[in-house]
């Protein structure tokens, strides 16, 4: 059997890899960005090396809002990932790819055209990102409920949108799934508004502001008390975290401050640690009094200015927030939990109660702290008492679709089911697409 | 856009109100408000801050600099079409989603298919909007009459006129 490549070609991650191995070989973002100082564009895998200077680098992807509107970026910067980071012929491979859900025919069409007439692989087959997260569920856990009743919800917060789709044996229901507009890009995009509106203009800065969102963002369990806790000043404001911004000469990426601050919030989501914690601050409290400069210096209340920084407080947690609530940002669309609801009601009612106990959590905005805490505490008022709820967060929310397909490219039927480049030839794209069933 | 229609509802009550014809202007332009939102929500999508014009391959642009003068001799209007520009012309932006979704033409097919349009969450049932101060981002009781805006106190009220007030609309 000649090797598979597996290829989940989300909106702002490639997952690339041969097919039957664990992780994937690259892991690398689906854009192009251009240095302030140079003309080249960077493709892929250079954007992540450490010592190229992305501020204010300008960005090219190959999706918008979730689909893919530029094919012949998206093949350049296939090519690149295939010659220099999988080191693959692809006459001599097939392609196991994941579209999103409701792909436009004039794009199933234009991705066909890349994949069998610029890079000639021999077959192809395409499949939706739900069924592989079940595939990859069901087979870690032969025993679980997963894979007895063979359906699952998987709730994929992706770059661009959030999907939840039931799936069952293998199928995602597509008349039950459900969008809401709001994906990782979106929150972004808000942190780098309110932070240039509230301190430091950040405008031209994703790459950054992709980084502070990552390390800095959670989900709040409690909001108004901790919009309480925000509003204090200095000490007893667990959530204000500081954030040092690239100078250029000593340094080109942005970094924390304190590694330890954005965690100082902790105690109030865990009891446990919260005794530990108070007896800590008043430790703290001892020690401080007579070291000011060092009092301040912990405080953070202090932003020095001749150093570009910037702090965060409330910002940390009313960013992700908006993926429960997006009618706060004026998107007339119901949350995440109301988003799981209307979904699995929409399927039959004998599968509402396996649904319910089997919600998969997937994609890289579900990593924010607390995310399925937060989502249970949503989505319990809306389940009748009478169903269990259960969340998962997979163990790798990035890496779980692709970790799907390398399962099915492995599998002994993978061959029959993938399109082959002479049926294409012979059929056309259109016809050849029925055989997937989506 | 929920705020608006209640908004609206709230004034039609039996009471007359006198108020100046430039606040009357002001409130009464809910399409500038509704406009600001939609754009707000369209940056979010957004790759760049500043839209790019169309780019060329490195070698083109080097290339295009000597032309530039030669643009410059031409009043404005009658800019000579070099070759490279009638390349460019050719070598068309790719189209935005959007634009993609209105040519699949997607309300032609019958309603038990399910598509992208279908696919989409709908409106929230119960849930109020929650409203947060634009300035400091703590819950706000007052709206700004002017353009809209949300602001908690007194002094996020001056912070939102000197910097943010109708800046957006405009």
């Amino acid at each position: 059997m000649s090797n598979v490549v597996v290829l989940d070609n989300g909106a702002g991650v490639i997952k690339a890899g041969i097919g039957g191995e664990r992780d994937p070989t690259a892991i690398v973002p689906n854009s192009m960005g251009r240095p302030l100082s140079s003309k080249k564009w960077l493709m892929a895998d250079q954007l992540l090396s450490p010592d190229v200077d992305l501020t204010s680098a300008t960005a090219r992807r190959p999706f918008d809002r979730g689909y893919l509107i530029n094919p012949d970026l998206q093949s350049s910067i296939w090519s690149h990932i295939f010659s220099n980071l999988l080191k693959i012929t692809p006459s001599h491979s097939s392609l196991l790819l994941t579209e999103p859900l409701f792909n436009l025919p004039s794009i199933q069409r234009s991705i066909d055209e890349i994949v069998f007439e610029d890079f000639n692989f021999k077959a192809l087959y395409v499949s939706d990102s739900p069924s592989l997260v079940h595939l990859y569920e069901a087979s870690r856990r032969p025993y679980g409920l997963v894979s007895k009743a063979q359906c699952s919800l998987v709730v994929d917060c992706g770059f661009s949108f959030t999907h939840a789709s039931p799936v069952f044996q293998n199928f995602t229901l597509n008349y039950a799934v459900k969008r809401l507009d709001l994906g990782g890009k979106a929150l972004s995009n808000y942190l780098k508004e309110l932070v240039s509106y509230r301190s430091v203009n950040l405008m031209d800065e994703s790459f950054l502001m992709d980084h502070v969102k990552e390390e800095l963002c959670f989900v709040s369990l409690d909001l108004p008390r901790d919009l309480q806790i925000a509003r204090k000043p200095g000490k007893d404001n667990l959530f204000r975290c500081t954030y040092v911004l690239p100078d250029g000469i000593t340094h080109t990426k942005g970094f924390l401050k304190d590694p330890e601050e954005p965690k100082r919030y902790l105690p109030l989501y865990d009891e446990a640690l919260q005794q530990v914690a108070e007896e800590q601050i008043d430790m703290d409290r001892l020690e401080n009094t007579d070291n000011s400069e060092d009092r301040n210096r912990r405080n953070g209340s202090k932003i020095d200015l001749t150093k570009n920084e910037f702090g965060l407080t409330n910002e940390r947690f009313l960013v992700p927030e908006m993926m429960f609530r997006p009618a706060d940002l004026g998107l007339n669309q119901a949350g995440l939990a109301e988003c799981i609801h209307r979904a699995i009601s929409s399927c039959h009612s004998h599968l509402h109660p396996v649904l319910y106990e089997s919600i998969i959590l997937t994609g890289g905005s579900t990593l924010f702290p607390h995310f399925a805490k937060r989502l249970e505490m949503d989505l319990r008022p809306l389940v009748p008492d009478k169903y269990r709820l259960k969340i998962t967060t997979q163990e790798d929310p990035i890496l779980g679709v692709w970790r799907g397909g390398s399962l099915l490219a492995s599998s002994p039927d993978f061959d029959a089911m993938c399109i082959t480049k002479a049926e294409y030839e012979e059929l056309g794209s259109a016809r050849c697409r029925k055989r997937f069933f989506h | 856009m929920d705020e608006e229609t209640s908004n609206s509802a709230r004034r039609m009550s039996m009471r007359t109100r006198k108020i100046a014809p430039k606040m009357a202007a002001a409130l009464a332009s809910s399409d500038n408000r509704t406009q600001a939102m939609l754009s707000r929500l369209d940056a979010l999508e957004s790759d760049n801050a500043v839209v790019e014009p169309q780019l060329l391959d490195d070698d083109d642009e080097a290339s295009l600099d000597d032309e530039d003068q030669v643009f410059h001799k031409y009043p404005k209007g009658t800019k000579r079409k070099t070759r490279q520009a009638k390349a460019l012309e050719n070598k068309r932006a790719p189209k935005s989603f959007l634009e993609l979704l209105n040519e699949a033409n997607l309300e032609s097919l019958p309603p038990h298919v399910p598509t992208y349009l279908r696919a989409a969450v709908g409106p929230p049932s119960s849930i109020a909007r929650r409203h947060f101060c634009t300035v400091c981002g703590f819950s706000s009781t007052y709206t700004c009459v002017q353009c809209g805006m949300r602001f908690c106190s007194i002094k996020c009220r001056t912070i939102h006129n000197d910097t943010r007030c109708l800046k957006f609309v405009a």
